[in-house]
């Protein structure tokens, strides 16, 4: 694994509609973070995104990022997190 | 993909729907460099050193939260007990350190700060003196100062004079503060065996054998393992046991990360993982809960003890695993008011404060956060306090008492403390007086299995 990343994920959760990945996707290429891989499943009505993402070469601070997502997030309707990938590395793998 | 979409959503709901938190970041503060035979003097020394040592905990705690999206809810400090520094003190007073300590959690937007306190197991110096005599002025005449006092060890036996004495100490408190209900005693608890490096508050300081400062984390969630039980039906004892080692160990990983990191930003080295279960007033943050979960009509009726003894002693093997050091009080905490389902097992007339006694057996501390009726006699409550502390003594753990004999109070009322310290009905206690057992004077000797060497 390259050590310079800084891996983020960010998961996207609501009711589905066209252009929530089309929004998302475009505020996180604005802020120059480099999507390194997608999984999206409508369940049900529920649209549930995920993205892994460096976040090393991003052009704002990870707080201006996540400003950056939560309206854009707000704008179409759905909830955004946005978290550092340890928080799951250490709940989920040894 | 590294994780699956199941994963990460588990994650998230732990914190969005199932109350999941970092209880509380603490860092523990050695104060004796700030001794002064002038208690003037050494408030003003301890005030710069918390300062100095504790500037960046505030917003440490604020970038992680946003990092790794976990809410960590406190950032706390304890200090070394203050009674050691108040041997030197010339005026008989340890006041002036409380308000400066009270004054240092403002400046730093600190809920509480602990360690106002002193260890008596086995009998008083004259700095504990000091600090005893202190301790209702002090809690009331600030506002986040929390104290506690250690009066028994497995070690030392039970330091009766002690206990005695700081059953009266929780009456004036309670007499001092009865515009608050009684608040003050929230702040105030006595211990036996206390831990050294607990983070939770009112109980928390930093021990004599710690380092010069440290860092300590309390992680919380019983509504993650209460989520787990709904989900799960018909489990045997052993599988059971095992989900809840699961939870366990998941929410605990998560507390060594940020324990890990909050280290690694403030340049103070991570002391322990404090892995408990901490209920809070929200609804569904229940110990309480859980144990209903497991099967028990209500909380009180037979069995109560066998299943709390299970979920604390799962809690701890889940979470052992995933820590590197854990420590504090680690285990289920089952105060009364701040767990909404404790105060309707009482309502329900299905807890009285004998059956918390034995669960207190099983528990990780003890008789925590008790409303009791105001004129109760301080001979009963020396002997609540000593039956607390044997229990402790005999099975080699923590125990303590968080008493508040509310003023004007009556049991069956219901006192409302507000916040994190919650609100419940005042519990009956016993009616027979222990007043002669009480007052004899001296020390419980150690029990036999303290002469290991």
């Amino acid at each position: 694994m390259n050590n310079n990343k800084e891996q983020v994920v960010i998961t996207v959760l609501g009711a589905n509609k066209p252009g929530i990945l089309a929004g998302i996707t475009r505020t996180i290429a604005d802020s120059n973070v480099n999507v390194e891989d997608v999984s999206q499943k409508i369940m049900q009505d529920l649209f549930a995104l995920m993205m892994m993402t460096d976040f090393s070469a991003a052009n704002c601070s990870f707080e201006e990022f996540q400003n950056r997502m939560q309206a854009m997030a707000d704008q179409l309707r759905v909830k955004v997190f946005i978290q550092h990938e340890d928080v799951f590395r250490y709940q989920h793998r040894l | 993909m590294l994780f699956s979409l199941e994963e990460v959503i588990e994650t998230i709901s732990a914190v969005g729907v199932e109350t999941f938190d970092i209880r509380t970041i603490s860092c523990g503060i050695n104060i004796m460099s700030c001794a002064d035979a002038d208690v003037h003097k050494c408030a003003a020394k301890v005030y710069d050193k918390v300062i100095k040592v504790a500037r960046d905990l505030v917003p440490t705690a604020r970038t992680l939260e946003k990092k790794y999206g976990i809410p960590i809810v406190n950032k706390r400090i304890s200090v070394t007990p203050v009674s050691m520094l108040a041997n030197a003190f010339t005026e008989p007073t340890a006041v002036p350190i409380a308000i400066a300590l009270d004054n240092a959690a403002k400046e730093l937007g600190i809920d509480y700060i602990a360690g106002f306190g002193a260890l008596i197991q086995k009998g008083f110096t004259r700095g504990d003196q000091i600090l005893l005599n202190s301790i209702p002025d002090a809690l009331c005449s600030t506002d986040r100062v929390c104290s506690s006092v250690n009066i028994g060890s497995s070690q030392s036996g039970i330091n009766m004079d002690g206990v005695y004495r700081m059953a009266e100490i929780v009456k004036e408190a309670a007499e001092r503060s009865r515009d608050k209900n009684g608040l003050a005693c929230a702040k105030l608890v006595v211990f036996c065996n206390a831990v050294e490096d607990n983070p939770f508050i009112a109980g928390s300081f930093l021990g004599p054998g710690e380092a010069e400062a440290i860092l300590n984390v309390g992680i919380s969630g019983p509504g993650v393992v209460r989520a787990a039980l709904e989900r799960a039906h018909d489990l045997s004892f052993g599988e059971l046991s095992e989900l809840i080692k699961k939870v366990s160990f998941k929410i605990t990983r998560t507390g060594e990360l940020v324990g890990r990191e909050a280290s690694r930003m403030m340049g103070i080295p991570f002391g322990i993982i404090d892995l408990s279960l901490a209920p809070t007033p929200a609804k569904g943050d229940s110990i309480s809960d859980i144990l209903e979960l497991m099967g028990l009509e209500r909380t009180g009726c037979h069995g109560t003890t066998a299943a709390l003894a299970m979920l604390n002693d799962a809690v701890k093997k889940g979470g052992m695993m995933a820590a590197t050091y854990a420590g504090g009080l680690s285990g289920a905490f089952i105060p009364v008011t701040e767990d909404d389902g404790m105060c309707r097992a009482i309502e329900a007339g299905a807890l009285n404060i004998q059956k918390l006694e034995a669960m207190t057996c099983v528990c990780s501390v003890g008789l925590d956060m008790v409303a009791i009726p105001g004129d109760t006699p301080v001979d009963v409550i020396a002997g609540i306090i000593a039956d607390e502390a044997a229990i402790g003594m005999i099975n080699h753990k923590t125990t303590a008492c968080r008493l508040i004999p509310v003023p004007g109070m009556k049991a069956g009322d219901v006192v409302d403390f507000g916040g994190l310290l919650g609100k419940g009905p005042i519990m009956e206690v016993g009616r027979h007086s222990p007043s002669v057992f009480v007052r004899r004077g001296g020390r419980i000797p150690a029990p036999v299995h303290s002469m290991k060497n």
